[in-house]
């Protein structure tokens, strides 16, 4: 703008405005500095105040993913637990099984013999009535009923609802396992799993006929085998499901870092740069006080004599 | 040759006289170096009517030529450039608009307070998590307790916004009433104009150059421009006409004021800004609108899920709330206590419509607000511009009035000499002259 005149007044207001602006921008710096953070309002950077919403959700849903994987994973280690101790049991009653197969034993021996099979009848249904955080963990998603009673009611009280934990966008892991498909509902149910094969084990040990001493050497003997191998196969799957959250818990961890750098770059202050820039605008401030204070009082009226 | 004997006297005077008016029209100037809105004046001088005297006596006539009789002081004029006000007027009707603007959308921004997790943005990334919590502890009291805690506290959050934004509308109605009701800024400004058309008229009528009061009365007119666009015509008689914004009839004509009349946001300045805040299709109820969906949308996803007994009841910002108690909260779509596919669906919603309708709710408030500052930096600028150009033609600049001072003084100083001067050659003539007569 080309300027005939200048007049004092003039000076006077773009020393004010520009003293103004500066001061502007030094708050705007200083409100940067002492809040660590780049965009303080939306206003600062639209673009960039919606890419921090998004990330800042996206890490929530992140470590909610991370609490889920490692919820999923205490049940998971429960049930392995749970299962090893069944299978432990199962290996007494096989030792007992085949001493009775045997005929070595006397009569008394193979009755007491049936006795701690019905007991460890019952350890094995205790156990798995094992709970985390207070739902049990073989029962379906009927957390809040024990799938097996103690005493003679071999039954599944559980139904076969799923349990899951989400572990990351639209991806669900089953977390529970279906014990009636091991334990099975006893001898009335006639479905040759576990408890009945213990059931029917305890019967041949007490009842002591030839008939009976050779069914434990082959038939009792065969079923628990199978059923032996359906419990491992269970733990195996049990375990690899929780590699499965493991490896899903690596990745998670490794988007939550990605997200967390994306989100500092985004959003929080260049200190470095930020207080280069303050110390460059305070002098610049400094000197544009010191100047307007000594132009503004020029006028020709200094230089006239009284 | 015959020549009245205080005719040098009285051109000696003449001069006097015009550079005392123009040293005091140099101090008035100097006084009002920095008085806003003052316009430098300059005294105007015309040499007087010479006088015609016979020079020599010929056979066929006289010959007569011209004597001057020294100097006048025709009109003190005040220095101003009608076109510039004209386009300051306008440039600061803008800026009035802008100004406001900036100020009513940037009020919106701070009561959504984002980016911060205690703001909308985090408290629904808590309502989801909290899900989240419930999901994986579908039989827990205490997880639902805390879900039905946090998501009121987030329907809270969206009444209270709501009704915020609303307040702001009514605040901007009522700014309006303010400026435009008895004792306003627009009434003032306007009485102001009016009463100084008639003291103007007058004193033109009577010959004088009201220079003063046509100051103050562009003053007023520059003070109006910033609450409407104002058209200003200049009467024959000294009084301004003036329309402002898209009333129907002028604001001011002579000494009369029309007001109140209606006018809408088309007037511009910052009368124009308030009642485009205040209006049903305004940025303010676009914002609100948008509130409305985002709380529509939650309520329907999350209600979409939780069939058997809907979470929220409400479907608008206003009356969203959470319509369940702890512990009848829907985990599940069967009745198993352990199910929780219906708390897991709830909780996959996370980043779903509801947030991204809010992030986008977020970012038009942000580029609104910034496109808004930026607006009135740059109307700020444009505006000093022409304020810095009114200056330059009519402001005091004070080492022009130096130089004028010494001017008129030395001038004074001569014409006092010649003064001086005649006064000793009269002496001359009356003492040798009188005194052979006695």
């Amino acid at each position: 703008m080309a300027v005939e005149r200048i007049t004092a007044l003039m000076t006077s207001q773009a020393t004010t405005a520009n003293l103004a602006t500066d001061l502007d921008q030094l708050t705007q710096t200083e409100s940067e500095l002492s809040s660590g953070k780049s965009i303080n309002q939306p206003s600062d950077n639209p673009y960039g105040a919606s890419v921090v919403l998004s990330l800042n959700s996206q890490l929530s849903a992140l470590s909610s993913y991370a609490g889920n994987i490692s919820d999923g994973t205490n049940w998971l280690n429960t049930a392995s637990g749970a299962l090893s101790d069944i299978q432990n049991m199962v290996q007494t009653v096989r030792e007992l099984t085949v001493e009775g197969a045997n005929g070595t034993n006397s009569a008394t021996s193979d009755q007491s013999a049936a006795q701690e099979v019905n007991q460890l009848i019952d350890q094995i249904k205790q156990t798995a009535n094992t709970t985390y955080n207070g739902s049990y963990v073989f029962s379906g998603t009927a957390t809040t009923t024990a799938p097996y009673q103690t005493g003679a009611n071999d039954a599944y009280q559980g139904n076969s609802g799923t349990v899951t934990r989400e572990i990351g966008p639209g991806s669900n892991v089953q977390i529970n396992t279906n014990i009636a498909g091991i334990l099975g509902s006893g001898s009335g149910s006639n479905d040759g799993l576990l408890l009945s094969t213990l059931r029917q084990i305890s019967a041949d040990l007490s009842s002591g006929t030839p008939a009976a001493q050779t069914a434990l050497g082959t038939s009792d003997l065969s079923a628990l085998d199978a059923n032996l191998n359906s419990l491992e196969a269970t733990q195996a799957n049990v375990g690899s499901i929780t590699n499965r959250l493991s490896i899903a818990s690596a990745g998670i961890q490794s988007t939550q870092s990605a997200d967390t750098t994306e989100l500092a770059s985004t959003q929080d202050a260049n200190m470095a740069k930020l207080a280069t820039t303050y110390s460059t605008e305070s002098a610049g401030y400094q000197a544009a006080l010191q100047a307007g204070a000594q132009i503004i009082q020029e006028s020709l009226l200094n230089f006239l004599s009284p | 040759m015959s020549i009245p004997s205080l005719t040098g006297v009285l051109t000696a005077l003449s001069g006097l006289e015009a550079d005392q008016a123009a040293l005091d029209t140099t101090g008035n100037n100097i006084d009002n170096a920095t008085t806003p809105g003052y316009s430098e004046e300059v005294v105007n001088l015309n040499s007087t009517t010479p006088q015609e005297i016979a020079a020599q006596a010929y056979d066929d006539g006289d010959v007569t030529t011209q004597l001057g009789t020294g100097v006048d002081v025709a009109s003190i004029t005040r220095q101003r450039n009608q076109f510039l006000d004209v386009q300051y007027r306008a440039q600061n009707t803008v800026l009035g608009y802008n100004t406001q603007n900036a100020t009513s959308l940037g009020d919106a921004q701070t009561e959504f307070g984002e980016p911060s997790s205690t703001a909308l943005s985090g408290q629904m990334a808590t309502f989801w998590s909290d899900w989240n919590t419930v999901a994986n502890n579908p039989t827990s009291l205490s997880a639902q307790q805390t879900l039905v805690d946090d998501a009121t506290t987030m329907t809270k959050t969206f009444n209270g916004l709501y009704s915020q934004l609303s307040t702001l509308q009514s605040q901007a109605t009522s700014e309006f009433g303010a400026l435009t009701g008895s004792g306003g800024q627009l009434l003032e400004d306007a009485n102001q104009i009016a009463s100084l058309n008639g003291s103007i008229s007058q004193a033109i009528a009577a010959g004088q150059s009201p220079n003063e009061l046509e100051d103050a009365r562009d003053s007023a007119l520059d003070d109006l421009s910033s609450l409407g666009q104002i058209s200003v015509t200049n009467e024959s008689d000294g009084t301004v006409t003036v329309n402002f914004g898209d009333a129907s009839s002028p604001l001011v004509q002579g000494s009369a004021v029309d007001w109140p009349q209606t006018i809408t946001s088309a007037t511009g300045g910052q009368l124009g800004a308030l009642l485009a805040t205040a209006s049903p299709t305004g940025q303010l109820s676009q914002y609100m609108s948008s509130l409305n969906t985002v709380a529509s949308d939650l309520a329907s996803t999350v209600n979409g899920l939780s069939t058997t007994t809907p979470f929220f009841s409400g479907n608008t910002a206003a009356s969203l709330a959470v319509a369940v108690a702890p512990g009848s909260v829907q985990t599940s779509s069967t009745s198993a206590p352990g199910g929780n596919d219906v708390a897991q669906a709830i909780a996959a919603l996370q980043g779903g419509t509801a947030d991204q309708a809010y992030a986008a709710l977020v970012t038009q408030i942000g580029s609104n607000v910034q496109a808004a500052q930026t607006s009135q930096t740059n109307s700020q600028a444009v505006v000093t511009a022409f304020q810095n150009q009114r200056e330059s033609v009519s402001g005091v600049s004070i080492d022009q009035e130096m130089t004028n001072m010494i001017t008129f003084q030395r001038g004074y100083q001569a014409s006092a000499q010649a003064l001086n001067t005649m006064e000793q050659v009269l002496g001359t003539l009356i003492t040798e002259v009188g005194g052979a007569g006695m």
